[in-house]
């Protein structure tokens, strides 16, 4: 027969502050875990929802990204005339031949990050399902305007709607502000693909971006591109393309982890001391149970399940803890540098049920690591010593 | 201190609690000590206080990934108090494979003018005449060699990202500095030239040695004067203000791992407060015998005060000799994990070993003062009466 987990509630109750401290403890590691994966998170979901299936991307053969990418104007021809590519409703194929260049920029903050500024053709917008210009107008060719994401107008001086983007001789008005539903487009710039070849001096594009009719074409295409010597030029579905620039959040997510299994640990060594604690004070009490007939085995669960009580607790309590940080005080936009492509990305915290889940098994263990030494302890306590000992 | 021995043995009156306290404070001091050193490591050194060295960088002016013509390295170079003018080309590629462990910094450097301008780096193996002498030729560092395993006369092939050509190259030279890290590798701009004309007359960042700060100063502005209306508009600032434009690109960094590191240290706080609480209540009566042998509520006080410091001391003492002691072979563990390249930084640093001293006595104080007080304020009567 078990003892009811009655008794074991009531144990916490009585330690109010014990219980408070180790709960509270616990409860901010579990705090700290989820907040620096929910910062992975939010990065990881930029470019996991960025790219569309039908979407290929050419870049030349091994270049990371297309910040390392160069596609000469003659080959343009010979890529956007490649079987499968769907057609606009006047016949041009939905292919973009694009420039992306970092502009170092100021941020409102303080110091500085690189932006992309990309160069699109006027079937950008459309191979991007996700994009809309949210205020004032799209960018007109060749009269040096942009048009800015609300993120980064949001986190850069000078790239409101109506500023002037300058660097020496060169002059950008903005003229438009967009939003791209939370995919890498959100941290960029975009400008006229022509002008910005001529205020660069380049001579080469960076890529050019496909919309295929189907997965079967897809397929097609990045193979008549992979064997393409004339080209050496490479084809990928751009949503693997983003994919591949994930590694960006890696080293949070090692740090989460690192930072959290390190911090359960010390947390469980002081759940620990409470459980031993609790034991040690109630050795008669436990005597007396065995005594009544509680089996060893109903004991050893019982002290377990109050130290399980006692980190989730923790667990709920921190999870709490988590999203009230991330709603409030981390509900801003925030940016980092992605290295694949040496370019601010923009992003937002992001606290998913996975993550909760996660932050509650955390507290478990936590719970189990504290409980079974002391609950052991509990189990094997000498019914007579015990009941000798003088409280 | 006549009474180190009572503390003393009130501190290991419950070895396992004692034990576990104080790991509980270890772990959490080893994650402030990590976190801060890569903080610190962040915050590198200015290379013009630390070792007089002004140097400038000259880049275009909308960003690094937009080249200048080489022709201004030559302007630069007749412009007075430029005591050395070299360029540098991030080549990238590919080296073995992307993983995070075979990266490291690759440029196309001039052999001739480099070691003018970085005179703080010494060549230890090879020369710098073997160097010039191999169009093909390799400076490497000396860590960059020590993490390979190379040796002189080695092949390292890289494989263009950026530049669409795969470099064969020979390692003719090993530098080391006294400060920092030794991790780059540089070759020949020649090589490069050759193997891709498209890339003769370009270059990525132009470095300028300068006699001194003002000299410094003065060079940034004529420089940027010069080329502002030109097709090119340069932005010249100092080596540091450089290296913390790549630091700001991180985004708030410093902000998450210092909020972080609150956070831990209330941690520790909660669970060594929760000990010295459960120590003072089971000692409630005892405390009461004390009191009515003489002890006064400020010497009740002292004792468990100085019982919460001894914890919290011992665990920071403990937590700081294995953060040194382990350092070597944490770094070797991380080289392999996604944050390989901060990993690297980690160095016992004066002002952590500070810090994680300071966090200590802090969490010595402040998890021992409230038991301790209400343990000396408690009326001996009540103390008496108690049941543990």
């Amino acid at each position: 027969m078990g003892i009811p987990v009655k008794y074991n509630i009531r144990n916490l109750i009585v330690r109010k502050i014990t219980t408070g401290l180790t709960v509270l403890g616990i409860a901010l590691v579990v705090a700290v875990f989820l907040c620096v994966m929910s910062l992975a998170e939010g990065l990881t979901r930029v470019f996991q929802s960025s790219g569309s299936e039908r979407n290929v991307i050419v870049i030349r053969q091994n270049s990371q990204s297309e910040i390392q990418s160069g596609i000469y104007r003659d080959q343009v021809p010979l890529v956007i005339t490649l079987a499968g590519i769907e057609h606009d409703t006047d016949g041009t194929p939905l292919a973009s031949p694009e420039l992306v260049v970092g502009l170092n920029l100021e941020k409102i903050e303080g110091g500085t990050s690189n932006v992309t500024l990309r160069g699109v053709s006027e079937k950008g917008a459309l191979l991007r399902p996700k994009f809309e210009l949210v205020e004032g107008r799209m960018f007109t060719p060749g009269l040096s305007e942009v048009i800015v994401s609300r993120g980064i107008s949001k986190r850069f001086k000078n790239c409101g709607l109506g500023d002037t983007i300058r660097f020496g001789s060169y002059k950008w008005n903005v003229v438009g502000v967009f939003d791209a539903g939370g995919t890498a487009p959100d941290s960029e710039i975009w400008t006229d693909v022509e002008g910005a070849l001529s205020d660069f001096k380049r001579s080469a594009y960076s890529s050019v971006l496909l919309r295929t009719a189907d997965i079967i074409s897809r397929k097609e295409i990045i193979k008549a591109l992979a064997f393409d010597p004339r080209l050496s030029l490479e084809g990928k579905s751009e949503r693997v393309y983003y994919e591949e620039q994930t590694a960006t959040a890696e080293p949070i997510k090692f740090l989460g982890f690192f930072i959290g299994v390190i911090m359960a640990i010390g947390a469980s060594f002081g759940a620990m001391n409470t459980m031993y604690a609790t034991v040690s004070a109630r050795t008669q009490e436990i005597a007396t149970l065995r005594v009544l007939g509680f089996s060893r085995i109903a004991i050893l669960s019982s002290f377990v399940i109050e130290a399980l009580c006692l980190a989730l607790l923790g667990g709920v309590l921190g999870c709490l803890f988590g999203i009230l940080a991330v709603n409030f005080a981390l509900s801003g936009i925030t940016g980092t540098t992605n290295f694949s492509t040496f370019s601010e990305v923009v992003f937002a915290f992001r606290l998913t049920p996975k993550l909760l889940i996660m932050g509650i098994v955390f507290s478990f263990f936590t719970g189990l690591l504290g409980g079974i030494l002391p609950a052991s302890r509990a189990a094997f306590t000498k019914i007579t010593l015990a009941l000798r000992q003088a409280g | 201190m006549k009474f180190l021995s009572l503390i003393l043995k009130n501190v290991f009156r419950k070895k396992t609690r004692t034990i576990l306290t104080i790991g509980s404070i270890i772990l959490p001091l080893l994650v402030i000590c990590i976190m801060g050193s890569f903080l610190k490591a962040l915050d590198a050194p200015d290379p013009a206080e630390t070792k007089g060295m002004f140097r400038i960088v000259t880049r275009h002016k909308v960003g690094l990934t937009s080249d200048l013509p080489l022709s201004y390295a030559q302007r630069i170079r007749q412009l007075n108090g430029a005591l050395g003018v070299t360029t540098f080309d991030w080549f990238g590629g590919v080296y073995i494979d992307n993983s995070a462990r075979n990266f490291f910094a690759r440029f196309a450097v001039e052999p001739e003018t480099f070691l003018q301008v970085f005179d703080d780096a010494r060549v230890t193996r090879g020369s710098i005449e073997d160097w010039m002498s191999d169009r093909a030729g390799a400076l490497a560092g000396e860590d960059l060699m020590k993490k390979f395993g190379w040796k002189l006369g080695d092949q390292v092939v890289l494989v263009g990202d950026i530049y669409p050509v795969t470099l064969q190259l020979t390692i003719k030279a090993v530098y080391g500095v006294s400060y920092g890290g030794s991790d780059g590798l540089f070759f020949n701009r020649k090589y490069l030239e050759e193997a891709l004309p498209s890339f003769e007359g370009t270059v990525g960042t132009i470095w300028i040695k300068c006699a001194d700060a003002d000299a410094a100063n003065r060079l940034s502005n004529e420089i940027d004067q010069m080329f502002d209306n030109s097709p090119y508009p340069t932005k010249t600032e100092s080596e540091k203000a450089f290296q913390m434009g790549f630091v700001s690109m991180l985004g708030n960094v410093k902000l998450l791992l210092t909020s972080l590191g609150v956070i831990i240290v209330l941690v520790i706080v909660l669970i060594a407060a929760n000990t010295m609480a459960l120590s003072a209540r089971e000692r409630v009566r005892e405390i009461a015998v004390l009191r009515t042998l003489g002890y006064t509520r400020k010497m009740i006080l002292m004792l468990i005060l100085g019982e919460s410091l001894i914890l919290a001391l011992t665990g920071g003492f403990l937590g700081l000799a294995i953060f040194i002691m382990g350092l070597k072979p944490l770094k070797i563990s991380l080289m392999n994990t996604p944050i390989s390249g901060f990993a690297s930084a980690i160095m016992p640093f004066p002002e952590v070993i500070l810090v994680g001293f300071g966090v200590s006595l802090f969490v010595g104080i402040l998890s021992g003062i409230g038991p301790a007080i209400r343990a000396s304020q408690r009326p001996i009567t009540e103390g008496l009466r108690h049941m543990g």
